[in-house]
């Protein structure tokens, strides 16, 4: 489903993703939007933060009031206020204005898959020469074990159980480091550094982890297919 | 200090001490002289004169001329009645004595009549100079250029002691904006007595009140006092009319350049965004009427298209900044942030504009954290980036370093393109300004006046140096994150 106000992107958006074999429902208000996430059985919403009715942050609120849909906000140069809010509000992604086609298809399908997980979800993930096996808590890099603190570990699960996600410095740090976090995050600075050290990942040229300066941080490791 | 204080305040009461302390003080003095002289008192009128004159000098100096008459009139009776014979009787039998005591009364007198002069013009010469001092910190303060809420409090708090006020309060009207400062003197809570108030006023229109008070027991007001918080009153009443004409000023500055930047635009616009426009509709116009069955042809006009949206998106993204940044809606949510994270960042987002340079990053090791809004900082490292790429030679090296220096961290973007002459180096931060030898270079002629005025506004400084290989070097200074962002 989309959500958008201008009829254009409407009609961009719905000829595009009909043409990849979607099947398209666009609507252009927020009311519209929370009742079409209520009564149809969707995939993915498309949502733009400025809809004339309502506060796109409220429909993402609103909508997952009742529904774990992955949403993803298309946004136009929004402040980073604004993401964190709707981020951490509920929704899974954002795509600025203007985007090509493939990079939204790209973050569709990252949505779409986290939202749909295997059956048997595998405990041993594979990222080029990283594997992480969640079952037993160990990581290698090219078959050498790399060894982490606790900490480290489970900023290392938080990232690739919601690979391709934009994760909230505020989302992390609550989930790493428990409720009570949420404004550290200069800790979240130092561990993320030292991941990525540990996992040879090179901050100018990320192949896992990149950064969303003053947002977050979000895991782009592909997951090869494991070996047998 | 507190005994000159104390010295001070004795001289500054001494012009009308009541006659009762001035009396007090003459017969003291005159006693006290008697006692001295006694041993002497055979040999007659000779001796005790002395005494009796320093103790006239005495009662002059520390009680002013009536204390003097008192002891020169209480010393005569002592001259005639202990010392000239007969003596302890209240008349004199010698001629001499009889002079003496005349002589005596006179020069006492006289005596009296200059140390009490000379003590009242040191007095007064005390006033002027504390007068003069407050006039002088008054003129100093009012035209620093400092807010108006500030001049006005430290005016208020520099009042309290020459004046010996207990409270100072100002009251003043800017633009039908009240502004109230009070200054208390610290200390034990005083009982309010005896108030002045002196009107702030300009042509003829009262724009506040200058209210002094004493606190119960303290000395009345005097005339001088009066005339002095007037004069205050008058340099209070500049300082507001600055204010009122400095805001006014700011308002017509930024009028103009609102205009500026208004014609600018317009100018701009029809540059910066109709030509992508333009390549945009032949582009698909081309398509549309499906003359081009070519695919090469095909993919070279949506390659086309394609980059000219990209460009136009940019354009109208630094012209909302730039506007945004103007009218002072990007306020910085500055935290500490760490510079090698941003940069890191910036320089992977870039990856596919940077593809035709090297990008070396030199960043010492452990730089500390500065306290600005991320996301600004990395639209300011992803414009003088993008800018130094577009001023690069093919294959050029666009180099980034940053060192911190006391309380600053100086990031410094070199290039190897062709460099900016001294006479430019101001320019280039002007929206709109282009090295004018290449007009059609693709960048928007804005990246660096977002960038200056970012900057700014985190309280740092940005500026272009020359690159020892001829290229053009851009520096800015971001404060360290203190105290404050903890």
């Amino acid at each position: 489903m989309v959500v958008d106000d201008e009829p254009q992107i409407r009609r961009a958006l719905r000829t595009s993703l009909e043409a990849h074999g979607y099947e398209v429902v666009t609507v252009g208000t927020g009311q519209e939007g929370v009742l079409g996430a209520a009564e149809l059985s969707l995939d993915l919403v498309l949502l733009d933060l400025g809809l004339p009715d309502m506060d796109g942050t409220d429909v993402i609120r609103r909508i997952r009031a009742f529904s774990d849909v992955p949403v993803i906000i298309l946004s136009v140069r929004e402040t980073q206020l604004d993401k964190v809010k709707a981020l951490d509000a509920g929704a899974d992604d954002f795509v600025t204005k203007p985007f090509g086609m493939e990079e939204l298809l790209a973050r569709a399908r990252a949505a779409m898959r986290r939202a749909q997980p295997d059956e048997a979800a595998p405990a041993l993930l594979t990222f080029g020469a990283l594997e992480v096996d969640l079952a037993r808590r160990l990581v290698s890099t090219g078959g050498n074990p790399v060894h982490l603190t606790p900490t480290e570990y489970g900023l290392l699960e938080a990232f690739v159980t919601n690979q391709g996600k934009l994760l909230t410095h505020q989302w992390l740090l609550r989930r790493v480091w428990g409720q009570g976090y949420g404004t550290e995050t200069s800790y979240l600075r130092t561990y993320v550094r030292t991941l990525r050290k540990k996992l040879g990942d090179d901050a100018a040229a990320p192949e896992l982890i990149t950064t969303e300066p003053g947002v977050g941080y979000r895991w782009i490791g592909e997951t090869s297919t494991a070996p047998q | 200090m507190r005994i000159t204080g104390r010295v001070e305040q004795f001289l500054q009461s001494s012009p009308n001490p009541s006659w009762v302390r001035a009396g007090a003080i003459g017969v003291s003095a005159a006693l006290l002289a008697t006692l001295v002289a006694l041993p002497f008192a055979r040999t007659g009128v000779e001796a005790a004169i002395p005494f009796y004159l320093l103790a006239v000098v005495v009662a002059s100096t520390g009680g002013g001329l009536r204390s003097g008459l008192v002891a020169a009139v209480v010393s005569s009776i002592g001259i005639t009645f202990i010392f000239a014979p007969p003596r302890f009787q209240l008349h004199v039998d010698r001629v001499e004595d009889v002079l003496s005591s005349g002589v005596f009364i006179v020069v006492a007198l006289v005596v009296g009549l200059l140390v009490a002069r000379s003590a009242d013009m040191r007095e007064r010469a005390t006033h002027r100079e504390r007068d003069a001092r407050l006039l002088g910190y008054l003129a100093t303060k009012l035209l620093s250029g400092e807010r108006l809420e500030q001049v006005l409090h430290d005016v208020a708090a520099a009042l309290l002691e020459p004046f010996d006020l207990a409270a100072c309060r100002i009251f003043a009207t800017l633009d039908g904006h009240e502004i109230r400062s009070e200054a208390l003197r610290s200390g034990p809570t005083l009982e309010a007595g005896a108030f002045v108030e002196a009107p702030i006023m300009i042509g003829g229109v009262t724009l506040g009140m200058v209210t002094a008070v004493r606190s119960v027991g303290m000395r009345p007001f005097s005339s001088s006092d009066r005339e002095l918080l007037e004069a205050a009153a008058r340099q209070i009443a500049l300082a507001v009319e600055r204010a009122r004409l400095d805001a006014r000023v700011r308002g017509v500055q930024l009028e103009a350049e609102t205009n500026e930047l208004r014609a600018a635009l317009f100018s701009s616009v029809t540059h910066d965004l109709r030509t992508p426009l333009a390549s945009i509709k032949a582009g698909v116009t081309s398509l549309l009427t499906g003359t081009v069955h070519d695919a090469e042809q095909q993919r070279e006009l949506l390659t086309t298209v394609l980059e000219e949206t990209d460009r136009l998106n940019r354009v109208v993204g630094n012209l909302m900044d730039l506007a945004r940044v103007r009218a002072g809606a990007l306020v910085p949510a500055r935290e500490a942030t760490d510079i090698e994270e941003v940069v890191l960042a910036v320089v992977a987002r870039m990856q596919p504009q940077l593809a035709g340079v090297v990008i070396r990053l030199r960043l010492r090791p452990s730089l500390p954290e500065v306290f600005v809004d991320p996301v600004q900082l990395d639209q300011v490292l992803t414009n003088v980036i993008e800018n130094a790429a577009l001023h690069s030679p093919p294959g050029g090296e666009v180099t980034l370093s940053a060192a911190s220096y006391r309380d600053a961290v100086e990031i410094r973007i070199a290039d190897q393109g062709p460099g900016i002459s001294p006479a430019d180096r101001q320019r280039v931060f002007e929206a709109f300004y282009r090295g004018g030898a290449e007009p059609e270079r693709p960048g928007t002629g804005l990246g660096l006046a977002i960038a200056q005025a970012i900057v700014v506004a985190h309280g740092g400084r940005i500026w272009i140096d020359g690159a020892p290989g001829g290229g053009a070097v851009v520096a800015f200074e971001l404060p360290v994150a203190g105290e404050r962002s903890a």
